[in-house]
């Protein structure tokens, strides 16, 4: 093992030059760093142009599993909509008594009007309800047909609480008023409906863990393809000292344009569901003298969709790659 | 300091076969010594524990004074930019030109393109293949595939460099040649170990032998 003094002095020499070139700034580390992000990802994108037709199944894929829980997302946000109108109806109606003149149905008015817990009262008078029951319903032939205003005069009451429990006490305190035949709250048919879209909440959560979960799995699985054919290279470049970082990142840049495609894909494909729904939909709401539409997503809900598929194939991506360079660590 | 100590390494695989036995031998910084055996006697392991591939069922392993059995996996990647590594089958990209599989290393290492550039033409004129830097590995020889994968491997200046049987394919002339490059690099002082079982070349070269047999030394020839 004798070592020649020359090669001595010039190994030293060279292990200080050595030295110095790994002497990297943290500056030219993250400069170094931002031009590898900058290069995956476009090399990622040019991967995926390079096999169009390939590149464009798994973002339907994506697309048809992110529309299914978006549009059940919006059918129950139209369902909120009509909901939160219900809400401001959490009154009660007190039906007087029919025998009762226009007169004395204002002093009960007023009398109710002074019971506490009451934020507004609106009288209608069995007239003004008669001619509003015919304007609605389109029946007045059948209704003139009648002698008497078949319709009791009705208070609607607007409690100030919105709770069902102090609503409920109210109305049965309204109910024993003199004058008045029935207080009717509507509790029951409105807990039906909250009940009713707590059921769609979670039947759309559940369709969107599911549909997110096969994202992944088409993410996972496409990217899972990816990593095998590029094996060899993931070997090499493992071999010369790359990364687990450097290794996962072309195949995590695949992953988010695989998801922001998917996305693109799933917003245009709710758009055109809703141009081609929307033409019967208006015919079937003018026929119930309704001006429904259909909820468009709207900037708010495409960006989030966006970042949901995004997200979810930078997820998969990293689930497939991170199994496989699990089994090129050294044992 | 030696670049390179094994001290009682010992590798079993699978439990029971064992492919390197109480190992010890030490290798100076700048030395090139061959590593000869017949195949199965444990050189391909003495090599894959010293690129971090594999670690030892026993013993300790040191590079340049550190430990490299007991390299977290998360600093494996740094230690192995520090030694450059040859392979009989190149281990080149062939979906990519003889430039950009020199470059790997450096790209790896955060080199800025200009610094690449530099040295990837630096290494490829080294080794005689300036005027092939656009050509695909497919359109090589294979000398000159091996020529471009020892490119590869030295492109980072790396203090040491080790080789698995890097003549295996080609014929004495073309081996004799490489052979020459590895000196060269030696002669600038990189520490240099060759597996290699090509024994008439071996003993044209005049460098330290340690001979491997069944997973233990059974020879260490100093140079003639």
């Amino acid at each position: 093992m004798s070592q020649k003094p020359r090669r001595n002095a010039q190994s030293t020499e060279k292990s200080r030059r050595g030295a110095r070139s790994h002497q990297i700034t943290f500056e030219s580390r993250t400069r170094a760093w931002r031009r590898h992000h900058g290069q995956m990802a476009v090399d990622s994108l040019h991967r995926l142009r390079r096999r169009p037709l390939a590149t464009l199944m798994t973002m339907l894929a994506i697309a048809i599993a992110m529309v299914l829980p978006a549009s059940l997302w919006l059918a129950l946000g139209s369902a909120q909509l009509l909901d939160s109108n219900l809400d401001d109806s959490a009154r009660m109606t007190l039906y007087l008594d029919p025998a009762l003149s226009e007169s004395q149905a204002m002093d009960i008015t007023d009398r109710v009007r002074g019971e506490s817990d009451i934020a507004s009262t609106e009288l209608i008078t069995a007239a003004a309800g008669l001619e509003s029951f015919q304007q609605r319903l389109g029946m007045s032939d059948a209704l003139a047909m009648m002698d008497d205003n078949p319709l009791p005069a009705t208070i609607l009451v607007q409690p100030r609480s919105r709770d069902p429990d102090v609503a409920q006490a109210l109305a049965e305190r309204l109910g024993q008023l003199e004058g008045v035949s029935d207080a009717r709250l509507d509790m029951a048919w409105l807990e039906r409906l909250r009940q009713l879209s707590e059921l769609g909440r979670r039947v759309v959560l559940a369709f969107g863990v599911l549909f997110a979960l096969g994202v992944l799995l088409v993410v996972g699985n496409t990217i899972r393809l990816a990593v095998e054919s590029r094996r060899q290279e993931i070997e090499v470049v493992t071999l010369i000292g790359a990364t687990h970082a450097f290794v996962r990142r072309p195949f995590l840049y695949v992953g988010v344009w695989y998801g922001l495609g998917g996305g693109i894909l799933a917003l245009i494909l709710l758009t055109l569901g809703r141009r081609w729904l929307s033409a019967p939909i208006d015919m079937l709401a003018s026929g119930f003298g309704s001006h429904f539409t259909l909820p468009g997503i709207g900037l708010g809900g495409s960006v989030l969709l966006l970042i949901c598929s995004t997200m979810l194939g930078l997820i998969g991506a990293w689930l497939a790659v991170s199994r496989h360079l699990a089994d090129i660590s050294p044992r | 300091m030696a670049m390179i100590e094994f001290e009682h390494v010992g590798k079993r695989y699978g439990g029971r076969f064992e492919a390197l036995a109480d190992l010890n031998f030490a290798i100076e910084r700048g030395e090139m010594v061959f590593l000869t055996g017949h195949s199965g006697a444990g050189k391909s392991s003495v090599l894959r524990l010293l690129m971090a591939l594999e670690r030892p069922s026993r013993g300790r392993i040191a590079v340049a004074g550190h430990d490299i059995t007991s390299l977290h996996v998360s600093q494996i990647p740094f230690y192995r930019r520090q030694i450059g590594v040859v392979y009989q089958n190149h281990q080149l990209l062939f979906d990519r030109s003889v430039f950009d599989n020199v470059a790997l290393p450096l790209i790896i290492q955060g080199a800025t393109p200009q610094d690449a550039r530099r040295r990837v033409h630096a290494a490829l004129d080294k080794i005689g293949l300036l005027h092939r830097e656009k050509a695909l590995p497919i359109e090589l020889s294979g000398g000159e595939q091996q020529r471009v994968g020892i490119a590869r491997a030295v492109v980072t200046k790396p203090a040491m460099l080790l080789a698995d049987e890097p003549t295996g394919n080609l014929d004495p002339q073309l081996s004799a040649d490489i052979m020459r490059l590895f000196e060269d690099f030696n002669r600038i002082g990189t520490t240099v170990l060759l597996a290699s079982h090509d024994l008439a070349l071996i003993a044209r070269l005049r460098h330290r032998v340690l001979k491997l047999r069944d997973g233990r030394l059974i020879g260490d020839e100093e140079a003639a």
